[in-house]
């Protein structure tokens, strides 16, 4: 029994200190100028990221500018465990990389969570300024009182992808720049899907959830008002937007398909939809799902509904946890430069987020083979400019459109009547902010 | 067995000589049963044998493709595989031999040995299995930074030294598989407690001492959450390291299969090995008597 | 606990029998006997004590505040997160489905186990090679087992929905029908974990004598006879261990609906919550939701309800098992 009771005292003693130390840790939210390392003194710092940033060539690089610096990377392939790991060691209080990449999808909470984060607009290096990326980028990075909490990576553009041969057949345009009248609006856009449908009886889109996402993006106010309050249920723009998709599922414009589902993928092969929301990134995707056996039937054009929008895309944050920020922020800020951007988006294609990165030749230049060879570099990069002022983005937003919006839609098409899939989407949100 | 002879009829000898003798049937029922476990195997094998295309095929194909070994070469190039590999080795290994060594040990004080509190502790340690386990990660991770084995292979090792799970089913097993006369006539013959273990006990229950080792390294061979947050980057184990290969917006299956197929061959040598353990154990001679 | 009584023969006297000089060997020997079994258990303890015993008071601890992942200083609020879990109708719709799924896999999965175990049981040729097959589920990646049920249950494309249609039956949308999705989650964990299961009870037949079969047999016992009166008495032991293991494991279901779900990665158990576990709830709550206080309230809860089910499940085994053992002697 004396082993038990040693450990539970031991277990005690555990507890008492960790209790302790995630509890009392942080208290300060304001922390001083952190001491930086002696010119010349040995700096170990670790590199969170996940699935592709094309940093593997810019690493060693780095290092070679900074011969006291070692870098060790943490890369995780998938998205979901990388932001688990990072809540457990936010919620632990130890452990988190000095330099950890974050999703715009979880920014919302990240910046709930302002004070566990360094203000780089504090400690990082001068020529990371604001003029550095685009405006919506930088600004979506800081929280209500000001403090910039990351460096913007990439982005992902949003434009239109189409079938050609799908439009073909259904008496549509199919060059290019004819086919922008039918992607102006969104009324437009559901009124040609309403037509395509009628006529072909096939879907004009893959997904109820994947346009509205786009809409609810593009109004002045999202789901969560600058209060922190959630506002789903007095914002007329949502109920629109909810109303216009919904009757377009009714109309049949829907292929049903849950985005990134098994038969989603097939969805591609089968030429199951005529039209794709279509941030810079899913051209691979497309290209990958669809199979050489639909190359050139895919095109894709320098419009979308309702101006511009964006979908996916990166920030590095330095969480307060690195003993070393200061060399965390500079290596941030030399990673999100427009010169290592450049060489990612060679890398591994990610879109960048920095003004003199879209008018570099080597992303101007960029052509896509699959897709006719569109100058799939310029027209992203015009895409982008089209973002208008980020919305805010309060704690939860993320969550809603995730977990409340995309499934009521999902039970939409799935034939639940649109006025109980509302409900149940406020309910949802409302649990989400409780 | 000698009561038995002599005034049996014949018919009755040969059915008891046909007793557990299989039938055709059984070898069909099985052969169905076995090919639907090998089904996901095989296909794993199809894709990482041919390319991402063959997955959204209405109608995928049956054979082999050629491109196996060039996948698993790209596995190798993208991944440090060995390293984890070995790092899988030691951890897998650690973890099965102590957690049968150890789960036996308490199986057989809880079996057979009488000593205060046995009961309780048993019971304690049976309802520890119902603990939600998906919270424990913060918690656990609490406890290895304060320790400082963060990082370092003890802190996804230590964890799974030995389990309730092991700890239940050895003395679920050794109840009725070790006869209390055995026990008595090695204490007369003046045996050790650890003796009348290793020598009595652990022979008898062999068999579910194997199933145990499958299940173990099993476990932790595909343990992956725990160590992906726990262990550094440097220092994976294998699901960690397959893992990467599930980047980028869409996955390239033919890459993650050949990754995952490369990395069962090991639990299948390990599954091969200890499924000839489970035999009847050395009790059927030794209550013949 | 006194049914654990039950289970246990009279404990070994073997080591009491004191002799009326006691040499130092005779100390020697009655301090191995009285320390060893401490020693024996110490094991599970100290580790439970390293690792398992702090989770524990953690949550408990958590689960009295408003406490939300990162807080600094979260709020007490004593046990209002309880008083929130009993009128929140998502744990319950949760809780629901949980016992559903548990009931349709744990049933047939276990007939089928004690079926296949019997099977695996005969004089095989290439027993292992059997064996080893059956608990081959087992070991599959769970990338591949995703893939490959998603193509069997896919609404549109799915194999099973294609065949349906060839014999000219309605299509199930198996992931929008809620008892649709329960039957085909439930067929994912039999097809896991019949074999598993099997080679469970196996081992414990293994360890019946074979003698005590062909004594019943003489007796005129036939196989059915056979079965409940010999296998089943001297499979209790396992048996329980079998039960309240998938009691366990059933009622904190988690990989198999997380993925079944169409949205990858997805904690929702569908488009309505349709097949969302309790585990599942528990684990949006925390890792998505950031709440880890009410998280940790759902934990205790569901713990507390594991411990009355498998109680329950508990007893009605060794009801089953109770019927008297053909009167053959073990010796």
């Amino acid at each position: 029994m004396r082993t038990i009771r040693n450990g539970l005292v031991l277990a005690l003693g555990i507890t008492m200190t960790a209790l302790g130390a995630t509890a009392c840790n942080g208290g300060g939210g304001d922390q001083q100028t952190p001491a930086a390392a002696a010119p010349n003194e040995h700096v170990d710092l670790t590199l969170a990221t996940f699935t592709e940033f094309g940093y593997e060539a810019l690493i060693p690089e780095y290092e070679r500018l900074h011969p006291n610096i070692k870098i060790t990377p943490r890369k995780t392939g998938e998205g979901g465990p990388y932001h688990q790991d990072l809540i457990t060691k936010l919620a632990a209080g130890s452990g988190l990389a000095d330099v950890a990449a974050v999703e715009e999808g979880h920014l919302s909470d990240v910046l709930d969570k302002g004070s566990k984060f360094n203000d780089l607009s504090k400690i990082g290096p001068a020529d990371a300024s604001p003029d550095r990326w685009l405006g919506w980028k930088y600004d979506a990075a800081k929280t209500k009182d000001g403090k910039l909490i990351g460096y913007g990576t990439d982005i992902g553009p949003l434009a239109m992808c189409y079938r050609k041969d799908l439009f073909q057949a259904a008496d549509l345009p199919t060059d290019p720049e004819q086919v922008k009248s039918l992607f102006a609006t969104w009324d437009s856009y559901f009124a040609a899907g309403a037509n395509y449908a009628a006529k072909t009886h096939k879907a004009w889109f893959d997904s109820a959830s994947q346009n509205f996402n786009a809409m609810v993006n593009q109004l002045p106010e999202g789901y969560i008002n600058t209060d922190d309050k959630l506002a789903l249920e007095s914002n007329q723009g949502i109920k629109d937007a909810w109303t216009k998709v919904t009757d377009a599922v009714a109309k049949g414009e829907s292929a049903k398909l849950v985005a990134f589902s098994n038969e989603w993928n097939s969805g591609f092969k089968q030429g199951a939809f005529a039209t794709k929301v279509c941030p810079s990134w899913m051209l691979g995707v497309i290209k990958e799902q669809a199979g050489p056996d639909n190359a050139n039937k895919w095109a894709v054009t320098a419009a979308f509904p309702g101006g511009g929008g964006n979908w996916g895309g990166s920030y590095l944050t330095v969480p307060t946890q690195s003993k070393h920020p200061k060399e965390a922020a500079e290596l941030a800020a030399w990673l999100t430069a427009p010169e290592q951007q450049v060489k990612a988006f060679q890398a591994k294609g990610n879109f960048p987020s920095q003004v003199k990165a879209l008018t570099d030749p080597a992303l101007l230049s960029e052509t896509n083979a699959y897709f006719g060879n569109a100058k799939v570099g310029e027209l992203f990069a015009e895409q982008a400019k089209k973002v208008q002022k980020p919305q805010y983005k309060g704690p939860g937003d993320g969550q809603i459109q995730e977990n409340a919006a995309s499934p009521a839609l999902q039970a939409v098409e799935q034939g639940k009547p649109a006025a109980d899939a509302w409900t149940q989407m406020v309910e949802a949100a409302k649990k989400i902010t409780r | 067995m000698t009561a038995l002879h002599g005034d049996i009829n014949a018919g009755l000898r040969k059915r008891v000589a046909t007793l557990g003798k299989p039938r055709k049937a059984t070898y069909i029922v099985l052969a169905i049963f076995v090919l639907g476990s090998l089904f996901p195997f095989y296909w794993s094998f199809l894709v990482a044998s041919r390319d991402n295309g063959m997955l959204t095929e209405r109608i995928p194909p049956f054979v082999p493709g050629g491109n196996f070994f060039a996948n698993a070469a790209r596995v190798f190039d993208t991944v440090p595989f060995w390293k984890a590999l070995a790092n899988s080795i030691i951890v897998s290994g650690t973890v099965t031999l102590t957690t049968v060594l150890f789960s036996s040990l308490a199986g057989f004080a809880f079996a057979k040995l009488r000593f205060r509190g046995r009961n309780g502790l048993f019971v304690f340690i049976v309802v520890t299995l119902a603990v939600p386990t998906q919270l424990g990660i913060i918690p656990l991770f609490i406890a290895m930074s304060e320790l400082g084995w963060a990082g370092h292979l003890q802190a996804v090792i230590v964890p799974n030294l030995v389990t309730a799970f092991g700890v239940f089913w050895m003395r679920q097993y050794t109840v009725d598989a070790l006869p209390y006369e055995l026990i008595e006539a090695a204490r007369v013959d003046g045996c050790s407690m650890i003796r009348i273990f290793w020598n009595v006990c652990l022979p008898a229950v062999r068999p579910a001492a194997a199933i145990l080792a499958m299940f173990t390294f099993m476990m932790s061979w595909n343990d992956f959450l725990w160590p992906l947050v726990v262990l550094d980057a440097g220092n994976p184990t294998v699901q960690v390291a397959l893992e990467k290969l599930q980047s980028g917006y869409y996955v390239d299956y033919s890459l993650v299969l050949a990754g995952t197929t490369l990395a069962t061959i090991p639990i299948l040598i390990v599954f091969v090995l200890l499924g000839r353990q489970i035999v009847a154990g050395i009790m059927q001679g030794a209550v013949k008597g | 606990m006194t049914v654990i009584d039950k289970i246990a023969p009279e404990g070994s006297k073997a080591g009491e029998r004191v002799s009326p000089r006691p040499t130092f060997r005779h100390r020697l020997s009655r301090w191995d006997v009285k320390v060893s079994p401490y020693l024996y258990v110490a094991p599970f303890f100290i580790v439970f004590g390293i690792v398992g015993l702090f989770p524990l008071l953690y949550t408990a601890y958590v689960s009295l505040f408003k406490w939300k992942a990162g807080d600094d200083n979260p709020d007490f609020i004593g046990l209002d997160n309880y008083k929130d879990l009993f009128g929140d109708s998502q744990f319950w719709n949760a809780l629901t489905n949980t016992i559903s799924i548990f009931l349709l896999s744990s049933v047939p999965q276990l007939i089928i186990a004690m079926m296949l175990a019997a099977l695996l049981g005969a004089r095989l040729r290439g027993a292992t090679g059997w064996r080893v097959g059956i608990l081959l589920p087992y070991a599959a990646s769970l990338v591949s087992i995703g893939i490959i049920f998603a193509n069997l249950f896919g609404p549109k494309y799915g194999l099973i929905n294609g065949v349906l249609q060839t014999i000219g039956l309605d299509p199930i949308d198996w992931q929008a029908s809620r008892f649709g999705s329960h039957v085909a989650i439930a067929i994912m964990v039999n097809w896991r974990w019949t074999g598993y299961n099997a080679l469970i009870v196996l081992a414990a037949m293994q360890a019946i004598p074979k003698e005590l079969h062909e004594a019943a047999l003489i007796d005129g016992a036939g196989m059915w006879r056979r079965f409940f009166n010999v296998t089943l008495p001297l499979l209790k032991p396992t048996l329980i261990f079998v039960t309240i293991t998938s009691t366990i494991g059933g009622l904190q279901i988690f990989t198999e609906p997380k993925l079944f779900d169409a949205m990858p990665g997805s904690n929702n158990g569908g488009s309505s919550n349709q097949f969302q576990t309790v585990t599942l709830y528990l684990y949006q709550s925390a890792f998505e939701n950031y709440s880890l206080g009410y998280a940790s309230a759902i934990a205790w809860v569901l713990f507390l309800i594991i411990i009355l089910i498998a109680l329950v499940n508990f007893f009605l085994t060794g009801k089953l098992t109770r019927t008297p053992a053909v009167k053959v002697k073990k010796k």
